[in-house]
Parts: C-alpha cells; sequence; structure tokens
C-alpha cells in the first residue's frame, strides 16, 4: 500500500482555519493535522520532530503549511521551517495566511490580466492605491504589485503612523518599495485615485470605500479590483462576478474596467488548490509564499 | 474522485472525546479535525470559514459536532451554528455534549419500551431522576417530561437541583415542561410514589440502596447509566434489559448501563451517519440534538 499523505498544518492562532483544513483534504492529503497557539521559536523543534519519521520517501508524502492572520509572522515561520530542515529529510512547506497570499495573487494576476488586454500595458511603472493596505491581504497585494515594478501605495483608513510603519517593515523584510497614507474621507480618496492607474481594494468586508463620486474623480484610472464579497461591496458599480466589466461610474477615466470578489476568489480557490498540490507533486522540496502564488496565478489566469 | 467527508469537530474542553472521533471516523467520515477550547463567540466565524471552500456539492460532505461537558453551551453553539450558515453554503451538524444526548435519549427510550410491555407509557407516569444535575439526567428529564411524565430531579443540594430543574424547562424544554428539583434528603418520601428511576450520578455511586428497592410500592422501571462498580441501583446489573431487579418488591425490572450504552452506540452511529447522507438535490443539511436522538432511539427499538 502507498504511503498515506500528510499535511501539518502550523497556527500561531488559537484555531487552525476550517477553510485551510478543507482545502488541503480536497487538494489530496489523507491526513489533516491541525497545530493551534504555535509560536515561531516552535517550529524548528516542530519540524525537525516531523520530517525523520518516514524515510526519504515518507517525506514526499508529507507536507507543511503555516496559516494564521500575519503575514510578516508566517514569512518568519516559512524561514524558519526552511532552516530546520536537515537533507536528505526535506519536507516542502506553503504559507498562505488568512489565505492573504493566494487572494493577492489572484487579485494582482487579474488585475494585470485586464491591463494587457483593455489597455495593453504591464504593471511597471504604474501608479497603484491599495486601500485596506495595512490587513494581510492588502499588505501581500501591495508588496506583490510593488516587486511587479509598479508604484505601491498603501492605504490606511485611518493612520499615517500605521501605514509608514508597515511599509517600512514590508520593505525591509520583502524588498519592495510601498509608499504609506492614510485617507479617512472622500476627498482623500480622491485625491488618492486622482492619477492613479490601479485601485485594489482589499478592506474590510461589508464596506464600500470607493463611492461613484469618489471614482468619477479618477483621471486615469484602467483597472479597479475588489475582494470584498459580502454586500455593500467595496467599490461602487463592481459586481462579484464582474471580470473586465466596464468601470461605468469612472466617468473621466475612459474603458477603465472592474474586477468583483468572485472573480478574483475563483482564481483564488484554484490557486491554493494548486499549490496544496504541488508539495505531493514536486520531486525537489519547495517552499511557497507570496511570490510562488504570483508566479501560478499569472499562469492560471 | 469524490472529495472526502470532513468533519470539524468543536468543543469549549481541552481536548476533544476519543470516544466521539471513534465514533466519527466508524461513521464514515474520512477526515476528523479537531477545533478545542472554543468561546461560544468564536463559532460564526469558524463555520463561515468553514463552508465556502468546497463549493455546493462539497458542503454537503462536510459537517460540524459539536463535544464537550455542558449542554447549554453546546445548545448555544448549535444554534448559533445554524445562524451563522449562507445558504447555499449550508453543511449539518450534530451536538451530542459528553454523549448526553445519546445517551439520555438511548435510556428513555428503553424506559418507555419497558413500560409499553405493562400496558403503560412515560404519559403521567412518575420519573425521579437521580443523581440528574448532570448533562445526561438534565436531558433524560427533559425527554420524559416532552413524553409527558412527571419529574423531578434529585441532587445532593436542593437549590442546585431546583436551579437545574428551572434551567431545564427554561432552555431545553421550549418553556413546556415543568419538571421540579427536589433533594437526595427527600428520597425516602419520594420513592413512595415513583414508577421509574434514572440513575444518572457519577460513576461508582450508588443513588438507590436495596432498602430503598425494597421500600418502592409502585416502582416499575429503574435505569441505571453507571457501568463502573458499585452500581447506581443496588441489585441492577450493568447486562440486565428488562430483567426483574434483586429485591424489588413491585416486580421492577432493570435496564443496566451496557444495554443502554449498546443503543447509545447505535444511536449516535445512526446520527453520524445520518449527517452523510443529504446527498440528493432537495436534501436540507440536519440540525441534530436530544430530540433527534430520542427519535432515533425509539426507531431503532422498533426495528429490533
Amino acid at each position: 500500500m502507498a504511503i498515506r499523505s500528510i499535511i501539518h498544518l502550523f497556527d500561531p492562532m488559537p484555531h487552525n482555519s476550517p477553510f485551510d483544513l478543507n482545502m488541503a483534504a480536497d487538494a489530496g492529503f489523507d491526513v489533516l493535522l491541525p497545530y493551534s497557539n504555535v509560536k515561531l521559536e516552535e517550529i524548528n523543534g516542530l519540524v525537525q520532530d516531523a520530517i525523520f519519521s518516514r524515510g526519504p520517501t515518507g517525506v514526499k508524502r508529507t507536507g507543511f503549511f503555516i496559516g494564521g492572520r500575519d503575514i510578516g509572522l508566517a514569512m518568519d515561520m516559512l524561514a524558519a521551517a526552511k532552516n530546520a530542515m536537515v537533507s536528505p529529510f526535506v519536507v516542502s512547506v506553503l504559507a498562505d495566511p488568512s489565505g492573504a497570499f493566494t487572494t493577492a495573487a489572484a487579485l494582482v494576476a487579474s488585475v494585470e490580466k485586464q491591463l494587457r488586454e483593455k489597455h495593453g500595458l504591464e504593471l511597471q511603472d504604474r501608479r497603484a492605491v491599495v486601500f485596506g493596505g495595512t490587513g494581510p491581504v492588502g499588505l501581500a497585494t501591495a508588496v506583490i504589485a510593488s516587486l511587479a515594478g509598479a508604484h505601491t501605495t498603501i492605504v490606511d483608513h485611518l493612520s499615517i503612523e500605521v501605514a509608514l510603519q508597515k511599509a517600512d517593515e514590508y520593505n525591509r523584510l520583502c524588498g519592495c518599495v510601498l509608499h504609506g497614507t492614510y485617507a479617512s474621507s472622500d476627498a482623500d480618496k480622491a485625491r488618492l485615485i486622482s492619477h492613479a492607474d490601479l485601485v485594489f481594494c482589499a478592506a474590510r468586508a461589508g464596506v464600500e470605500v470607493l463611492s461613484a463620486d469618489v471614482l468619477a474623480d479618477g483621471q486615469k484610472l484602467k483597472v479597479v479590483g475588489d475582494v470584498n464579497a459580502v454586500p455593500p461591496l467595496g467599490v461602487e458599480g463592481i459586481k462579484r462576478m464582474d471580470n473586465g466589466a466596464p468601470l461605468q461610474y469612472a466617468t473621466h477615466s475612459p474603458n477603465a474596467v472592474g474586477i468583483g470578489a468572485l472573480a478574483v476568489g475563483n482564481v483564488k480557490y484554484q490557486l491554493q488548490n494548486r499549490l496544496l498540490a504541488l508539495l505531493l507533486e514536486t520531486e525537489t522540496p519547495v517552499y511557497l509564499d507570496f511570490r510562488d502564488a504570483f508566479q501560478k496565478a499569472r499562469e492560471l489566469v | 474522485m469524490d472529495k472526502v467527508f470532513i468533519l470539524h469537530m468543536f468543543t469549549p474542553e481541552k481536548n476533544l472525546s476519543p470516544f466521539d472521533v471513534n465514533m466519527a471516523v466508524d461513521a464514515g467520515w474520512g477526515s476528523t479535525t479537531p477545533y478545542t477550547r472554543l468561546e461560544v463567540d468564536e463559532i460564526p466565524a469558524l463555520v463561515q470559514d468553514a463552508i465556502f471552500s468546497r463549493g455546493p456539492i462539497g458542503v454537503r460532505r462536510t459537517g460540524i459536532f459539536i463535544g464537550g461537558r455542558d449542554v447549554k453551551t453546546a445548545l448555544d453553539m448549535l444554534s448559533l451554528a445554524k445562524k451563522s450558515m449562507v445558504p447555499p453554503f449550508e453543511v449539518s451538524v450534530f451536538a451530542d455534549p459528553s454523549g448526553a444526548f445519546t445517551t439520555a435519549a438511548a435510556m428513555v427510550a428503553l424506559v418507555e419500551y419497558e413500560l409499553i410491555k405493562y400496558g403503560l407509557s412515560l404519559e403521567g407516569a412518575n420519573v425521579l431522576c437521580l443523581g440528574g444535575t448532570g448533562p445526561v439526567g438534565q436531558i433524560a428529564a427533559v425527554l420524559a417530561a416532552q413524553s409527558g411524565a412527571y419529574v423531578k430531579i434529585i441532587g445532593r443540594q436542593l437549590e442546585k437541583a431546583q436551579a437545574v430543574a428551572a434551567l431545564c424547562n427554561a432552555e431545553y424544554g421550549g418553556g413546556k415542561t415543568k419538571i421540579e428539583g427536589d433533594a437526595d434528603a427527600n428520597k425516602q418520601d419520594l420513592i413512595l410514589k415513583a414508577d421509574v428511576v434514572f440513575a444518572t450520578a457519577a460513576a461508582g455511586v450508588q443513588v438507590l440502596s436495596s432498602e430503598l428497592v425494597a421500600a418502592a410500592p409502585k416502582l416499575k422501571v429503574a435505569a441505571d447509566v453507571n457501568a463502573v462498580p458499585p452500581s447506581g441501583i443496588a441489585g441492577l446489573d450493568p447486562f440486565n434489559k428488562g430483567t426483574a431487579i434483586k429485591g424489588s418488591n413491585s416486580g421492577a425490572v432493570g435496564l443496566g448501563a451496557l444495554a443502554i450504552g449498546n443503543l447509545k452506540y447505535k444511536v449516535q452511529n445512526k446520527l453520524l451517519t445520518l449527517m452523510r447522507h443529504q446527498n440528493r438535490k432537495n436534501d436540507k443539511p440536519v440540525y441534530l440534538h436530544f430530540e433527534h436522538a430520542f427519535e432515533a432511539a425509539r426507531s431503532l427499538i422498533k426495528k429490533s
């Protein structure tokens, strides 16, 4: 009988995410093992405990998943896990805290596709604004967009300090160039999008961030993407299933298009499934983060 | 390939009950994932996290089990879980804290079956629920009261027994039951009117002595869920299944813990299996608690 596949799911939160457990099962893992309340300094011990019991064939049928809500911590855990491996006892790892890496990768790849198809342009040198930019999905979106060459600004809805501190932190961590600012009023938002090419909306579910009035102030908008699937949606006029539909309220931005949360979600779902399956399929071990997620997302769209 | 059956197992306690995990696996759930130390207010987020990742087919192969030790917490979690569903993303949920729902259901259904042999029923019967302030006692009291019995929950402390009775009436009986609370110290008087006795105290505690068994003039059926010696009712053996109780002057029959446990096991298996069988197009997810366990126990007895 073939050795059964096992995934160990590490999570710093009190509970693992049932979403991730379902995804791991559907990607083909036979045995799901959740570990909650995991601390960064425990990763080394847990990983080394897991890699030695199944032999060189067994490690190929074993995987690690790193969840949680904090993408910086997840990156640190991923690095600690990689560092803990002892060749040839090496196991593949996927980090996807809050699903943020796969959601952000799906969002940016979907926006990039529309930018190419509708405007013949690349992410390189575009001006991008990320609302909800200090949360997990917003930050991952901003990092991916910045590394792809876009001039990217993260927006906090309350605090410029938080925005600047997060931009600084992730610039150091990921080698990107993020700017930080805040926008608490429609006037702030209008000023921010007036010269933006791309807008990513990754704010909290059930909050409308951009109204029709604000969208009308955009002079150069090309693609706007929203990941909020709970009404009211994040951007007025973008429906959940939209995937390149005209952005009707961006009256001063000809040919601007929108992408809705379910269109992004559909790519995200396939992407997470592919990355989890890759942990079992790969011949040489892989350590997957938002960069790999974005690369796969580009192939998928 | 069909998607695997995944059961997300929730408990407010530090650990899941291994009993429940074994039962879930034997009922055909392919994957059982534990969530421990859960608070009631964490339920909506976890439920919504669970329902959205597998699509409309996947939700039919996904379920939630609620364990723990406290009846009210489990029922609160069950109703909050039900409210958190977003149709068509909706999964079946089954609550059975401490196995109390299925144990109580099995016991009450077996007692009812013995009463029927006498040409009687629970309707109008006087029931004493001894050691009745725990989860099994509470639910046994509610099920008997819902079937028309006059039920008293008996505990060591009068005030606690009365508080538990009030909780049962308000929270579990839907305001339709009139369960009363009374103290152990009054057992000698109370036993004179009792038709039925449930012994649901902690394992190894005898709640009905041989003197009290002999002094019960109307006793017809006594049931005991304690499988650890000494038995909860003097003269009753764990294997008894409608067997005459030694020392009873009224010819009462006994139901022992292993007879009850055998049916409890089948009831829990049936409900865990039922959750997996909502596969036809118009099937709706099920939300299962003690009333469904009682229904299952009655129908299993009928078939045997």
